[in-house]
């Protein structure tokens, strides 16, 4: 009899042990969802209904665009169109059209033709959907220089050599000397100026945006590869692999990049409904953004809005690889200014003096 | 005789708050994230983003390059165009 007990009481503490082990898987495989869903669900609050729920879900386990396979790749896209074509009413595509073979793109602006109008800037902000009213982003920024910072004199050019020795010319400076550079200074510039008539005669302008440098820092700081430079040279950024972390602008002497601190502002009636995933498709809170050369239209031979909106023909963009482009005739026939060299990044955006 | 420490009802009380914590940190870290970025802050940052760029812009200086640094800036230009990535 006691034997009998003996079995039933072990058979019943197998049984509590199964049971028990059953539970315990319950409850860490509830609490690895609960962990997932709480991360997944942020993503999807703030979506208008199920439908875009869900897509705005799939987007947040979304890879690298760059390392998906072709499937995946129309995939994301459609979701995308999908999306933007509801949210602002009209048919909106994004294109994924790669970079051309054997195009170096370079860009180069005429300072001494720059009237500071920011037709460029407007041209930029409505081509490449940026955000408008409260969050306001800009990719290009336009300083007002007094012309005292300008020198160009020939006798100053060439001040600034050494002698050469009989061990060779080891010149530090070149253009002008430590008293009287031959150059420009940008000391005292302004770049949020109210004026109403353009251009002041005292003063000249320079606008700066992305210098798609051919060695970017940028790609260099980001910790995910969401910045990368694509074959062509321009420097892009996937925005749903973005982390938000502003490394990249942190890296970025130029200040080039942008950061969307809050949900950006774009009207659907002024949103451009031709896009590229790596150029003006409407961006996110949290990523960062940048000029990219208007992606979505030099990949299929167009210029950049910039250019085409400037009045005064201050601005010109070519293939670098080309002897015959415009920026190819600019760097073997004008006066080239080098900008910030002391960084080592290899800029493909020259300033000049026409 | 049951004991009370490895019932089965004590475990599902400690499972139950292992649960709750989870979904209270989750709670807690939403709350953070959101305290992070509040809409009220948002347009002093992006003032904050302007004035830090605009200072930067300041401190610039521009040197004309002569014909033998544009020529070597365009060569190592091409030189790193051509260049293979490793």
């Amino acid at each position: 009899m006691s034997e009998e007990n003996n079995v039933k009481m072990e058979e019943s503490a197998d049984l509590d042990k199964g049971r028990r082990d059953f539970l315990k898987y319950v409850c860490t495989s509830s609490a690895a969802a609960l962990v997932v869903a709480s991360e997944s669900s942020a993503a999807a609050v703030e979506a208008a209904d199920d439908s875009d729920a869900e897509m705005t879900v799939t987007e947040f386990f979304q890879g690298h665009f760059v390392l998906m396979s072709d499937e995946e790749k129309k995939q994301a896209i459609a979701r995308l169109e999908k999306r933007y074509t509801a949210k602002y009413g009209k048919k909106t595509t994004v294109s994924d059209v790669a970079a051309p073979e054997g195009v170096l793109f370079g860009y180069a602006l005429d300072i001494s033709k720059c009237i500071g109008c920011r037709r460029c800037v407007h041209a930029c902000v409505e081509e490449n959907n940026q955000s408008r009213e409260g969050s306001v982003i800009q990719w290009i920024q336009v300083m007002k220089i007094p012309k005292g910072n300008l020198s160009f004199s020939a006798d100053k050019l060439e001040n600034g050599y050494p002698e050469k020795s009989q061990f060779g010319d080891y010149g530090v400076q070149v253009g002008g000397n430590a008293y009287s550079p031959a150059g420009l200074t940008t000391e005292g510039a302004q770049s949020y100026y109210q004026d109403e008539t353009v251009p002041d005669k005292d003063f000249f302008y320079m606008p700066v945006q992305c210098q798609q440098c051919e060695k970017p820092p940028c790609v260099k700081a980001c910790p995910v590869r969401a910045t990368f430079r694509d074959h062509a040279g321009v420097v892009l950024i996937d925005y749903n692999w973005c982390i938000g972390c502003r490394m990249c602008q942190l890296a970025c002497p130029y200040q080039a990049r942008r950061f969307n601190w809050g949900e950006p502002s774009l009207p659907a009636e002024e949103m451009n409904p031709k896009t590229h995933y790596f150029g003006n498709r409407p961006r996110m809170r949290g990523v960062m953004e940048k000029c990219t050369f208007c992606v979505q239209r030099t990949r299929e031979g167009r210029n950049p809005a910039c250019l085409e909106a400037c009045p005064v023909g201050a601005r010109k963009f070519g293939n670098l690889l080309d002897p015959e482009s415009d920026v190819r005739k600019v760097l073997a026939t004008k006066r080239v200014f080098r900008f910030k060299e002391e960084y080592g990044t290899y800029p493909k955006f020259f300033y000049y003096i026409g | 005789m049951i004991d009370n420490k490895n019932s089965r009802r004590s475990f599902l009380g400690k499972a139950a708050a292992a649960v709750g914590v989870i979904a209270a940190a989750g709670y807690v870290k939403t709350l953070i994230s959101g305290a992070a970025s509040p809409t009220a802050g948002v347009a002093e940052k992006y003032t904050n983003d302007a004035t830090q760029q605009e200072k930067a812009l300041m401190e610039n200086r521009l040197v004309i390059m002569t014909d033998a640094e544009k020529t070597q800036r365009l060569d190592e230009l091409l030189n790193c165009h051509y260049k293979e990535l490793s």
